[in-house]
């Protein structure tokens, strides 16, 4: 039930809006992003908000990961879904993420990616195709998310 | 006085431990993000005016938070009562006597007062274990336990409930049940439906030959609630709930009784004493109720979010086969105050008609009815609840309320039910109450 | 009886259509989320009032399980 293969189609046209979006309204701790970076990535697109405790059960994961495999080509960005802004700064204050943070203050990326559940996250090839959707956050379920990471990373494009 | 001489709780008080589903054991699952325990601490004082019952509660949920959203509660409640409680009969206009539920001794009221039996004093300790998971994504289950025992009556009782989410979540879909046994064993024995009240042994020996009075007796419960929870939008949240509970076996309340009238004055009929024996002063029979009783009800909640404030505004609506219905409107205002303060006033009315059977008194030279019961909770009254509630968190982040409700309760007797003398007099024990409260949690 | 079971049948049929169509989308769910919009907020004080209630009045119960809240996992 946790995982859902979409079609290629609309894998690669979900991430190209993920990138135009980013690339339109990047705040991030990060300097701004550049789409060469994705090309031949593994991507994880995270989308969280402040007040779902899932969501702060899956951050220190989430910089497990990014420690892990950000060498082997990982790269999270986690798309904020707060209704305000002030509420995710002070949950990043709490948790500090290693990895990169987008607010999605129209809520256009999140629909585009037809999010139903909190925290949900889609992670994407290094074609550019989703290869698993994760609604929630199970802390027993970590090591089938890892699973799916080490899997996509091994793959060659 | 010895402890013999000290009566327990009545069972219609004792019977409140049943595992109703509406009583929740489980904690709102949003709080505790990392395992471990948080605690939910609760001291309480009820106190009626007239010298009736005044309890004092200590309650302790505690709660363990598992990996992946899995709780086990466990609760704790120990009960102190002490006081006097409205024995059924009737005021009169001269003192009246009555036999203690012991059979050994008595007790008096005077003219003009509420007949109060006094011999009231009681502890009670409950307690209630709980486990909640999730099934799946979408699917919800909890089970739980929960037993009680006081001098007199001992409770057990399971639930279980299953809710499913739908609409992204936005409806959810619940159904549980509760079963419960539980068992009476009133001091002195069952006393039979509807026959006299008897003298008093006068002695210490457990003597209850020729009392009329039988073993323990059980009841039996079962108690099904469907719902539906449904987010109307972003501030507003709907429940709508149906519940159907059943009871049957011993319902009667072994303790009280009625007053037998003349059919002309309304008075009740005096007895004439036996040398050297105490006994009562009047005819006094025990109650009877059906063996068997089945509830419906529907329950409705919004909480309505306004830009900080919360208003809780809760209705029940309650239909049985004992003729009695009820309407229940409970609102709640929390309006938040800085630092983290916030106060909540709360406004509770509720009204019931009476039971079929219940009467005020009965008829000399009347056939006897085959239930009959003059217990004010029966009977037809409206009742209003106003507090308010005062809350801060501590310098450690843990939080402290402190609740006083007042508590009112007024019958309802039509003239078409007075007799004679009656007229003019005041009949119905009105209940005025005191709540207060001081609550407690931490760990989260 | 015929009313509750009318009421129940609504209740279920109003899941299936008119409830599909209400609600919010799961990111807009942070105001359900806080402790204070919970259906029962306290249950320690929600068992303590039922109690004294059910020892008062005829009536007992009704409250519900499930709903609401942040709607997370």
């Amino acid at each position: 039930m946790d995982t859902v293969l979409r079609c290629g189609k609309t894998a690669s046209l979900l991430v190209t809006i993920s990138v135009l979006l980013l690339q339109a309204e990047t705040v991030s701790a990060d300097d701004p992003i550049d789409t060469s970076a994705y090309e031949g990535k593994v991507v994880i697109v995270d989308f969280w908000a402040s007040w779902c405790v899932p969501c702060r059960r899956s951050f220190p994961w989430l910089n497990t990961m990014h420690d892990r495999y950000g060498e082997d080509g990982l790269v999270i960005i986690g798309v904020n879904l707060d209704q305000e802004r002030a509420a995710a700064d002070e949950f990043l204050q709490e948790f500090p993420p290693r990895f990169s943070i987008h607010y999605d203050e129209t809520k256009e990326m999140a629909k585009a990616y037809g999010v139903v559940a909190m925290p949900t996250s889609y992670l994407i090839g290094r074609d550019g195709e989703i290869r698993k959707t994760h609604y929630g956050f199970k802390v027993k379920k970590q090591n089938e998310y890892e699973s799916a990471i080490v899997e996509a990373i091994s793959e060659s494009e | 006085m010895s402890t013999k001489d000290k009566p327990a709780i009545t069972a219609a008080l004792a019977a409140a431990t049943c595992a109703l589903l509406g009583s929740t054991v489980a904690e709102p699952v949003q709080a505790q993000e990392e395992p471990g325990w948080d605690f939910n601490t609760a001291l309480l004082y009820y106190g009626e005016d007239d010298d009736r019952v005044q309890d004092l509660s200590l309650s302790v949920l505690s709660r363990l938070t598992l990996v992946d959203d899995r709780f086990l509660s466990l609760g704790l409640t120990l009960d102190g009562l002490t006081g006097a409680s409205p024995n059924g009969a009737l005021p009169q206009s001269v003192a009246q006597t009555f036999t203690r539920p012991s059979g050994k001794k008595t007790y008096t009221t005077q003219a003009g007062e509420q007949p109060l039996d006094d011999t009231f004093l009681d502890t009670r300790v409950a307690i209630t274990a709980n486990w909640q998971q999730p099934l799946g994504r979408l699917y919800l289950i909890n089970a739980g336990l929960s037993a009680s025992k006081e001098f007199d009556y001992l409770h057990l009782g399971l639930n279980a409930r299953i809710s499913r989410d739908f609409n992204k979540r936005n409806t959810t879909l619940s159904a549980g049940f509760a079963i419960s046994q539980d068992e009476v064993d009133p001091i002195g024995g069952t006393p039979t439906g509807l026959t006299e009240m008897l003298p008093s042994s006068g002695d210490d020996d457990d003597d209850d030959e020729g009392r009329r009075k039988g073993p323990a007796e059980n009841k039996d419960g079962l108690d099904i609630v469907l719902g539906l929870t449904q987010v109307l939008s972003r501030d507003l949240l709907l429940q709508v709930n149906y519940s159907y509970s059943d009871a049957s076996g011993y319902l009667t309340d072994p303790f009280k009784i009625l007053s037998v009238v003349d059919g002309v004055t309304g008075d009740a009929v005096p007895v004439a004493p036996i040398p050297g024996v105490d006994g009562p002063s009047h005819l006094y029979y025990f109650e009877h109720r059906p063996d068997s009783r089945t509830k419906h009800s529907l329950y409705t909640q919004a909480k309505y979010y306004m830009n900080g404030k919360v208003l809780d505004a809760s209705y029940r609506y309650m239909t049985d086969d004992w003729e009695i219905d009820s309407h229940t409107l409970d609102l709640r205002l929390r309006l938040p105050l800085r630092g983290g303060h916030y106060v909540e006033p709360h406004l509770r009315m509720y009204t019931q008609t009476a039971a079929d059977f219940y009467r005020l008194s009965l008829t000399d030279g009347e056939a006897l009815p085959e239930y009959a019961s003059a217990d004010y909770r029966l009977g037809d009254f409206d009742a209003i609840t106003a507090g308010l509630k005062y809350g801060w968190k501590t310098g450690g982040g843990n939080d402290m309320h402190l609740r006083l409700e007042l508590y009112k309760q007024s019958g309802n007797v039509s003239p078409d039910q007075l007799i004679g003398n009656q007229v003019g007099r005041d009949n119905y024990p009105d209940l005025n109450a005191i709540i207060f409260q001081f609550g407690y949690q931490f760990g989260k | 009886m015929r009313i509750a079971l009318l009421i129940t049948g609504l209740a279920g049929i109003c899941m299936l259509s008119a409830c599909s169509s209400m609600g919010v989308e799961p990111w807009e769910r942070d105001i359900l989320a806080k402790e204070e919009m919970q259906l029962t907020t306290d249950a320690v004080e929600a068992a303590t009032d039922d109690h004294i209630y059910f020892s008062k009045e005829a009536s007992s119960g009704g409250r519900g399980f499930g709903g609401g809240g942040c709607g997370c996992n």
